[in-house]
């Protein structure tokens, strides 16, 4: 049988980088711990299922790569061998691997799916607000083009760069795009969703808090795509009512000086 | 063997012993001797057989008799077929000769024109280490604009041309150009063939690889590509990008994939067809294995990725309307076939690694692997199930969701063969005995770079989990750890492994070491932190970030470690060089391999073998070590017992 002598590992030296390395990431604010929390301050409750999702999935692969790290630095540590007696054979261990490891797979795709069709559930309306769909849902448009997003509410009036939306309501917004495809992104409410041109991406989310959300644009649109940012405020029914009232009026006002504009011009076009 | 043969063949290499050690420039020289190929192609043998190993050493049996072979044969000038019909008398042909012997052509020329599988694997593997570097600059450039936010330092559309390029060179210039130039360099070495199948398809498909790199790079001089990594229509449609940028980035990597395609087509028969007498499948190596899962598996994406291709161009060019959306095209269509290439093209790159890594490993460790059969079918698994995959890049497109679930599902069915590969190999080296050489630490540090970046991978191949981290530096970091691993680590395990085989010298220990850890430390600090920065949400490709997200800390520590990368991946490819001319000259057998080139000399001979090879095992080495050892054992004897006793 083969004896393995284990020498004592002379150079530390990863060890002590990693220990260094930690240090330095601290006193600079870097924090490692918030990588354990994707999302913190979700206050929508699909995107609350995948935060925790990915919980578990952060605890899966740091264990994964602990293991597996571990592993190799004991295959490859510095040793010296007896050898007494002729090779043994090791026997392949494969077929338990195997079945082991199709168990984990198996068991990390049943959690997965747990969650995401868990955070796939349309949710229910909490309020209600003029303007709803029979479900009680409030349909948004929002229109992608190079580099802005232009929002239409369900009474005709539409804005741009800022989507309102009520406290408690569901909102089914549909994004589409104009142009080329652009990638809507609010981390803490509804995550990633690309607006593809020529076709209609539904998602559904209900905002709990009031406040303002933002992120940037995921899917690279062109030079202005690094300004191209999404940005949501949620406000309480009676506001998102006065807002979208107002908008409306605001831009019948400048309809109505456009067109007057336009008759008075007709006008003079005729008389000269 | 018959005598003639044997002393035959001993006048040739005391020919090749005369010749200066760098021969190979001057190969194709003094050819007057003889004419037929035999004679022509031992001349460029460039090294004196080393006394320690190989057939060709031990079967010296005296000085004098080779002396007189060589004498006989200036005298009778015999014809090249001695060893084939040793009774036939030379029939004697007549030579004109007008103005001497024709001269020695360039080195250029001859590598230009070649068609050896050597010469043409060689060229691949320059090729990708000069994109190696290339990338490495780009890597650069871009960290340092976003090094701070709100930086300056590069203009917006500089920053998306640079991006382009970047992703071009480390995909279709480093990662691919370095594996199948090993594979084609590799594979008839390790199946006793003399050369491969389809030689002129072979050097076509290098030229077009070459060609479309050209292309790529000659873009500099105007505009180049401006559309992304992976440049999705609409964007790279005339009406968003209309200068000729994304035109030459069609054209290049449309090239690139062409040739690798015939490569791919050379590769398979040669596999097929020219395996030595004895080598059944159950006897090939597994680097072999390797090379047909990924040429079978680039030849099922090559074409998709050509097509989606040549449709964009249709659509800019031609009025097409493939992908334009609303005018009956389909932006998403893009996505997919890309996306099927590109998961493939992942999936090629981890399969090749693992394979380098198996072939390492038996080597270093002295035993074959007991799992070949594992990881053969391993392979397999990863190569359809990865490919498949395709889906888990698109979670946040328009698309439905059973499509992810199916993508989901094989992603994380991912995990049982990588698992099993992973599983032999680490209790492979940890069961045995080895000596800690460059080859070895490069397969180990692949192993796990590699795995880091596939359990990222794994966490953002859930939906609710990708949906958020997908287009963050989550997943560039995620990748840039696998593809450094697998690609960097993989293919340098690779080099450095039959560096002695490729060049005809060692690769300097000492500092492959150190630019190794030097490589580790800066992958680890430039790509760790941007984990960081991506669950805070930090999205890719834009060329500045703003302050006050919690991301600046991140980005400049990864700057800072893209910097220190930078210098181990120059140092890197400055041993490459340096010991290509000052290390000393390798034995052809210099790790006692298991496979059959390490019979060939170092470098081989245009030819290969001299004698291809009877394999009667998984391990023909070993075969031809004993029959070598029991030849002594037994010429000693006869020694002993003729010998008059003083």
């Amino acid at each position: 049988m083969a004896t393995l002598v284990v020498l004592p590992r002379r150079k530390p030296l990863p060890l002590a980088a990693a220990a260094i390395g930690t240090v330095a990431a601290v006193l600079i604010g870097a924090d490692p711990a918030s990588a354990l929390s994707l999302n913190p301050d979700a206050i929508s409750p699909g995107i609350a299922k995948g935060n925790t999702l990915h919980t578990i999935m952060f605890v899966v692969i740091v264990l994964g790569i602990l293991v597996v790290n571990l592993a190799i630095f004991r295959a490859v540590r510095p040793r010296h061998r007896y050898v007494e007696a002729q090779e043994v054979e090791t026997p392949s261990r494969s077929g338990r691997v195997g079945i082991l490891l199709s168990l984990v797979a198996v068991a990390i795709f049943v959690v997965a799916t747990v969650y995401t069709s868990a955070s796939r559930d349309v949710p229910e309306s909490r309020a209600s607000v003029e303007g709803t769909l029979e479900d009680g849902s409030l349909r948004i448009t929002a229109t992608g083009q190079q580099w802005l997003w232009r929002f239409s509410y369900p009474n005709g009036a539409f804005g741009y760069h800022r989507l309102v939306v009520p406290k408690g309501v569901t909102i089914s917004l549909e994004l589409t795009s104009s142009d080329v495809v652009h990638g809507w992104n609010v981390p803490s409410l509804t995550g990633k969703a690309q607006a593809v041109p020529g076709q209609t991406h539904r998602i559904s989310f209900r905002a709990d808090e009031e406040g303002t959300f933002r992120g940037w644009a995921s899917v690279l649109s062109g030079q202005g795509y690094a300004d191209m940012e999404s940005v949501v405020e949620v406000v309480s029914p009676d506001e998102y009512l006065t807002y979208i009232r107002r908008l409306k009026k605001e831009i019948q006002g400048a309809q109505d000086i456009v067109e007057g504009q336009v008759e008075a011009q007709a006008r003079r076009a005729m008389n000269q | 063997m018959s005598e003639e043969d044997e002393t035959g063949m001993e006048g040739q290499e005391e020919e090749a012993a005369s010749t200066p050690e760098d021969a190979p420039e001057g190969e194709g020289a003094g050819t007057t001797e003889g004419e037929g190929p035999a004679e022509t192609t031992s001349e460029s043998s460039a090294e004196p057989p080393p006394e320690s190993a190989g057939e060709e050493a031990t079967v010296v049996e005296s000085e004098e008799e080779v002396a007189t072979v060589v004498e006989s044969e200036d005298a009778t000038d015999p014809s090249p077929d001695v060893g084939l019909f040793p009774e036939t008398e030379p029939i004697p042909r007549p030579e004109v000769s007008v103005e001497g012997e024709p001269g020695p052509r360039q080195r250029w020329i001859e590598l230009a024109t070649s068609a050896d599988h050597k010469d043409i694997g060689r060229i691949l593997i320059g090729t990708a280490i000069g994109s190696l570097f290339l990338a490495a600059i780009l890597l650069v450039l871009l960290r340092l604009q976003l090094a701070v936010p709100e930086n300056g330092f590069l203009e917006p559309v500089t920053f998306d041309r640079l991006l382009s390029l970047y992703g071009a060179t480390a995909i279709f210039f480093f990662v691919l150009p370095l594996f199948f130039g090993l594979f084609y360099y590799l594979v008839p070495l390790m199946i006793g063939s003399r050369g491969t199948a389809l030689p002129r398809l072979g050097q076509v498909g290098m030229w077009l690889i070459l060609l479309g790199g050209v292309l790529l790079y000659s873009t500099i001089l105007y505009t180049p590509p401006e559309a992304g990594i992976n440049p999705l229509p609409p964007l790279s449609e005339l009406a968003f990008t209309s200068n000729n940028g994304v035109d030459a980035w069609i054209a290049g990597v449309g090239l690139a994939t062409l040739g690798y395609i015939l490569i791919t087509v050379d590769l398979l028969v040669t596999i097929r067809h020219l395996r030595a007498p004895g080598m059944a499948w159950r006897r090939t190596p597994v680097l072999v294995w390797t090379a047909a899962v990924v040429s079978w598996l680039f030849a099922v994406i090559g074409p998709i990725f050509l097509a989606a291709a040549t449709m964009l161009m249709i659509d800019r060019r031609l009025g097409g309307g493939f992908f334009t959306g609303g005018a009956g095209g389909a932006p998403l269509l893009w996505q997919h076939l890309s996306y099927i290439f590109f998961a493939g093209v992942y999936a090629l790159t981890a399969i090749s690694a693992l394979g380098v890594a198996t072939e390492v490993i038996q080597t270093f460790t002295g035993r074959r692997s007991p799992d070949r059969r594992v990881i053969f079918g391993s392979m397999v698994a990863i190569a359809v199930m990865g490919t498949l995959a395709w889906g888990q890049n698109m979670y946040t497109a328009p698309i439905p969701i059973g499509t992810k679930y199916f993508a989901m599902f094989m992603a994380i069915g991912l995990i049982v063969p990588f698992g099993l590969i992973y599983n032999s190999l680490i209790r492979a080296v940890s069961k045995a005995d080895f000596h800690m050489r460059a080859p070895l630490r490069y397969a180990m540090g692949a192993l796990s770079f590699g795995s880091i970046g596939l359990l990222v991978e794994l966490s953002q191949s859930t939906i609710a989990v990708g949906t958020q981290l997908q287009q963050t530096y989550d997943a560039w970091a995620a990748t840039h750890f696998a593809m450094i691993g697998f690609g960097l680590f993989g293919g340098l395990a690779a080099i450095s492994y039959w560096y002695p085989k490729m060049t005809g010298r060692m690769l300097n220990e000492d500092r492959a070491r150190k630019s190794f850890w030097l490589v580790v430390a800066g992958t680890v600090i430039a790509v760790v932190p941007l984990f960081g920065a991506g669950v805070e949400g930090q999205v890719t490709d834009a060329f500045r970030f703003a302050e006050g997200e919690g991301v600046s800390a991140y980005n400049l520590i990864a700057t800072l470690g893209t910097l220190l990368l930078f210098l181990g991946i120059v140092l890197t490819i400055g041993n490459l060089i340096r010991s290509r001319i000052e290390e000393p000259l390798a034995p052809p057998d210099p790790w006692l391999g298991e496979t059959l080139e390490w019979l060939a000399l170092s470098p081989p001979p245009p030819h290969n073998f001299d004698e291809l090879p009877d394999v009667r095992s998984e391990v023909p080495l070993t075969d031809i070590r004993e029959v070598l050892t029991q030849m002594d054992r037994d010429r000693d004897h006869e020694a002993r017992e003729t010998e008059p006793v003083a």
